[in-house]
């Protein structure tokens, strides 16, 4: 997709502005920005994507199981979760980093879980929610037995919720990654992600501030794209729209 | 010659307390019934009475404090939670609210075979033919079969709720307050179709509600509650003709009718009702007419009075009205 | 001088399926002076939406499309909303069903009636206190001065509904608009709670809207009744005429399908086939038409005017030949 090979030095000028041949312009190396863009937004998103995933799924245990139980247990996984959401997050993800080096595969596991504590608040309200509703009551007078009734009754109910959550998530690992490779924490070159690229453009923002302004741009662009989803998604999901 | 019905079900001196953060609140107290097969036991009582927590009890999914409930011969309370679910397959439950008793995310068909599913009887082709036939047994088509709640009336709704109930053939069904939710002209289809399937299929009903008018329609016995206690029992000509506890009284002059002509005459109270005292020997004292200025309703406990076999109450003075 | 209040050719409608549906279709009433009227319906009928559209709190997207609505000759939906702010609430009040939510949950009952009465006049807090807690005892409170500085919260349905008509009242209104408000309590309650209405109303020659689909109540409190369905009024007479010797079919079916104590309970209830038509869905002709057991072709294409028979008003074709003057059901 992209016109030109996004390491290949010399296609044009270096720091051109953006023109017919070169949309984004180039870099220092007279690399062309857009096809540098385009495939850092391959690297990005992918990322964003392992990230959301993790969060959701970790989020989610973490979440449910925290309504189902309640009690010692749902105060002990809530208080960890408070806990998470209260260390920085770039400390945090310093800290991680450092400890299992940074890689497109450490880095989706931090952000996921950087992410999860809010997926898990989520998913623990919305659980409390549905099991004090009754049809859960019913599905119990059913002759359900209670994994049943989780599953085939209550899980139908969240899932909208974690849906529009999963949206929300990427728009937030976007940022989340970009932030880390800035500052030189996630992606490492050769690998240009827009996070690194952002970081390379800021070098050179004296010489020109197209470097640093279109990653900026694809990576606002992105997680504005997202949340709207999201805002979509939970207005389309919910079955109550139906006027009578 | 009357056939004697037989017990289904026998609830034996329960008393129930909830535990909520800081208060403890008797929810029931020394309550008995019995529920008959072909019968219907009402029990009536307005927010606070305890009806509601007699049905969740019975259901097995309120745990009394003491007491038996006793459902087709076996103890409750003797059984572990594996038997309990499977003797649910006996005693099934029709809810107040329409819709949000059915899973909103899935199909009529989903809803009415969950009871199937969950005890494992017949596989899809059956449990379709039977969910079809239960739909045609409280009205509904088979073009219902893949509607959603929300496409369907309040009325509709619970009529999916009684197919659900009645698919595994339970022999006792618990109405919580089942039509109070519905428009009066819907109601007297609901009310009218389960008189039918108790005729048809010779079920147990226990019908908790409020409302007077409903309790007379259906029930063949009526129990009548305040604040956890059973204040007084009997059927029909016992309890709208014959009232003995200042409560039914009391309750029966609130309802407004149609047909009662208003006589101007009569002094009705303005002021807001008083608080209970349960600490008292009659819960009802401090707002009962006679009871509220009597010692003896204060100190001396309450004993069961009969005017028949099937009338009881527990009164110092029942009935004793000067109007 | 005490005004009622009269509404002309009133209609609102929801947007439904890509167009305009009326939910209320055009209707006509007179609130006289002092007088209590019922307005009885079911759900879908509209009647709790004409109640909005009187204190003019219907919003988006449901419009009020035509009509007028006359108080003291003055037409109240074509005042500005500064003018109209000086009547609602004061002039005209409203009392919903659930008081729980009709109350600010953090702050004390007497602050939320004294908060109404300084809005209206220029007397300070210290005396609005006093008036507040003389309203809460004429509402039939217990120990007002106390009460006066509990929580909602602390207080059950009936004494928070009390509060709630103490806030009604503080505007010393001339028209009080009831909407199912004793629909969420205790039937000993309701029965204190509309006596305490009655006498209010007697005592302040207050005209009284009733909204209700307990056919009880409005028997027992009202001097008119109003019978709202899908959206259109298809009866209107006094309580004596509507509940002994209705004129259309629907009031009439209503009766019969009604489950009080006093009923035969050998025989089936009498129940009207289907279910009232949802907004979108009403039919062509006689909005009835489709569930009535008299209906025939000229009940299909035309709709029927509110015309006087027998005394009272109804919409009904048939209604002359059906129902004799005076026949009891």
């Amino acid at each position: 997709m992209a016109p030109y090979d996004p390491n290949g030095i010399g296609a044009g000028r270096p720091f051109m502005g953006p023109s017919l041949s070169h949309l984004f312009g180039t870099d220092n190396l007279g690399r062309d920005l857009f096809s540098r863009v385009l495939f850092g937004g391959r690297i990005s998103i992918l990322i964003a994507i392992a990230s959301t995933v993790i969060a959701l799924l970790v989020g989610t245990l973490w979440g449910v199981t925290a309504g189902i139980q309640r009690g010692w247990v749902d105060e002990f996984l809530m208080r960890t979760a408070d806990a998470t959401m209260a260390i920085p997050q770039i400390l945090f993800a310093l800290i991680a980093l450092a400890a299992l080096g940074a890689s497109p595969i450490s880095l989706p596991i931090v952000v996921g879980l950087l992410l999860s504590p809010t997926t898990a608040r989520m998913a623990r309200s919305a659980v409390i929610t549905e099991l004090e509703s009754d049809y859960i009551v019913a599905a119990k007078a059913s002759g359900f037995k209670s994994t049943q009734i989780i599953l085939r009754e209550m899980f139908p109910n969240i899932a909208p919720q974690l849906l529009v959550q999963l949206s929300i998530n990427a728009a937030a690992a976007i940022m989340l990654e970009a932030s880390l490779s800035f500052i030189g924490l996630g992606i490492q070159p050769p690998s240009a992600s827009w996070g690194t690229l952002m970081l390379q453009g800021y070098s050179f923002i004296w010489n020109t501030t197209w470097y640093v302004l279109f990653p900026a741009l694809a990576v606002s662009a992105t997680i504005l794209a997202f949340n709207s989803y999201g805002e979509r998604l939970r207005v389309t999901l919910d079955p109550k729209r139906v006027h009578p | 010659m009357r056939k004697t019905p037989i017990q289904v079900a026998h609830v034996s001196d329960v008393s129930l307390t909830y535990k909520s953060k800081s208060v403890a609140v008797q929810a029931l107290d020394g309550v008995s019934f019995e529920l008959r097969a072909g019968e219907t036991l009402a029990l009536v009582g307005e927010s606070g009475s305890g009806k509601t927590t007699a049905a969740r009890a019975l259901l097995g999914l309120e745990i009394p404090q003491s007491g038996t409930i006793n459902i087709l011969g076996r103890d409750l309370g003797d059984l572990k939670a594996e038997e309990v679910r499977l003797l649910r397959r006996q005693i099934q439950v029709v809810q107040q609210d329409p819709f949000s008793q059915l899973n909103r995310r899935h199909s009529v068909e989903r809803i009415v075979s969950g009871p199937l599913i969950a005890f494992n009887i017949g596989d899809k082709e059956s449990r379709r033919e039977q969910v079809t036939k239960l739909l045609n047994a409280v009205g509904l088509e088979s073009a219902h079969l893949q509607r959603r709640p929300h496409e369907l009336s309040g009325g509709q709704c619970q009529r999916v709720a009684i197919a659900r109930a009645l698919a595994v053939e339970p022999k006792i069904l618990v109405l919580d307050e089942a039509v109070s939710a519905l428009d009066v002209s819907v109601r007297a289809q609901v009310l009218n179709l389960l008189k039918d399937l108790q005729r048809e299929r010779g079920l147990a009903y226990l019908f908790i509600t409020h409302d007077l008018g409903v309790a007379n329609y259906m029930a063949d016995e009526i129990a009548v509650m305040f604040r956890g206690n059973i204040v007084e029992r009997g059927n029909r000509e016992d309890i709208f003709k014959n009232p003995r506890h200042h409560y039914t009284i009391d309750l029966l002059s609130s309802v407004p009718l149609v047909t009662a002509a208003r006589s101007k005459d009569v002094k009705r109270e303005v002021r807001a009702l008083p608080n209970v005292n349960l600490s008292d020997s009659c819960r009802y004292r401090t707002r009962c007419p006679i009871g509220s200025h009597q010692e003896k309703c204060h100190s001396t406990p309450l004993s069961i009075s009969s005017g028949s076999q099937t009338h009881t109450w527990r009164c110092h003075f029942p009935g004793d009205r000067e109007d | 001088m005490k005004t009622g209040l009269k509404v002309k050719n009133l209609s609102i409608s929801v947007p439904a399926a890509g167009r305009r549906v009326a939910v209320v279709d055009d209707i006509s009433f007179e609130i006289p002076a002092g007088k209590k009227i019922g307005l009885v319906g079911e759900s879908g009928s509209g009647k709790s939406l004409t109640a909005l559209a009187l204190m003019r709190l219907v919003k988006y997207p449901v419009h009020i499309d035509g009509g007028e609505i006359l108080f003291a000759e003055k037409d109240v939906l074509a005042l500005n909303m500064k003018e109209f702010r000086k009547i609602r609430g004061s002039e005209i009040a409203m009392i919903y069903q659930d008081p729980m939510s009709a109350l600010n949950p953090i702050m004390r009952v007497g602050d939320q009636i004294i908060e109404s009465i300084c809005l209206r006049s220029d007397i300070n807090r210290k005396e609005a206190r006093q008036v507040a807690i003389k309203l809460l005892d004429s509402v039939g409170i217990p120990e007002p001065d106390k009460r006066v500085d509990s929580y909602p919260f602390e207080m059950s349905g009936g004494m928070l509904q009390r509060v709630v008509i103490a806030i009604a009242l503080s505007g010393e209104p001339q028209i009080l608009i009831a909407d199912e408000a004793t629909t969420a309590l205790d039937v000993t309650t309701q029965e204190r709670v509309l006596t305490l209405l009655e006498k209010i109303a007697a005592e302040r020659g207050l005209s009284v809207l009733l909204i209700t689909h307990d056919l009880g109540v409005a028997a027992q409190f009202c001097d008119e009744i109003m019978v709202m369905y899908a959206g259109k009024i298809v009866e209107q007479g006094t309580v004596d005429q509507i509940f002994f010797s209705p004129t259309h079919p629907y009031t009439k079916a209503l009766l019969e399908s009604r489950c009080d104590y006093t009923i035969d309970v050998t025989k089936p209830i009498k129940s009207i086939a289907g279910q009232p038509p949802r907004s979108d869905n009403r039919p062509s002709g006689c909005v009835f038409s489709t569930r009535c057991e008299f209906a025939q072709d000229q009940c299909h294409h035309g709709v029927p005017d509110l015309v006087p028979v027998h005394n009272r008003l109804t919409a009904c074709f048939r209604a002359k030949e059906l129902f004799a003057p005076g026949e009891s059901i």
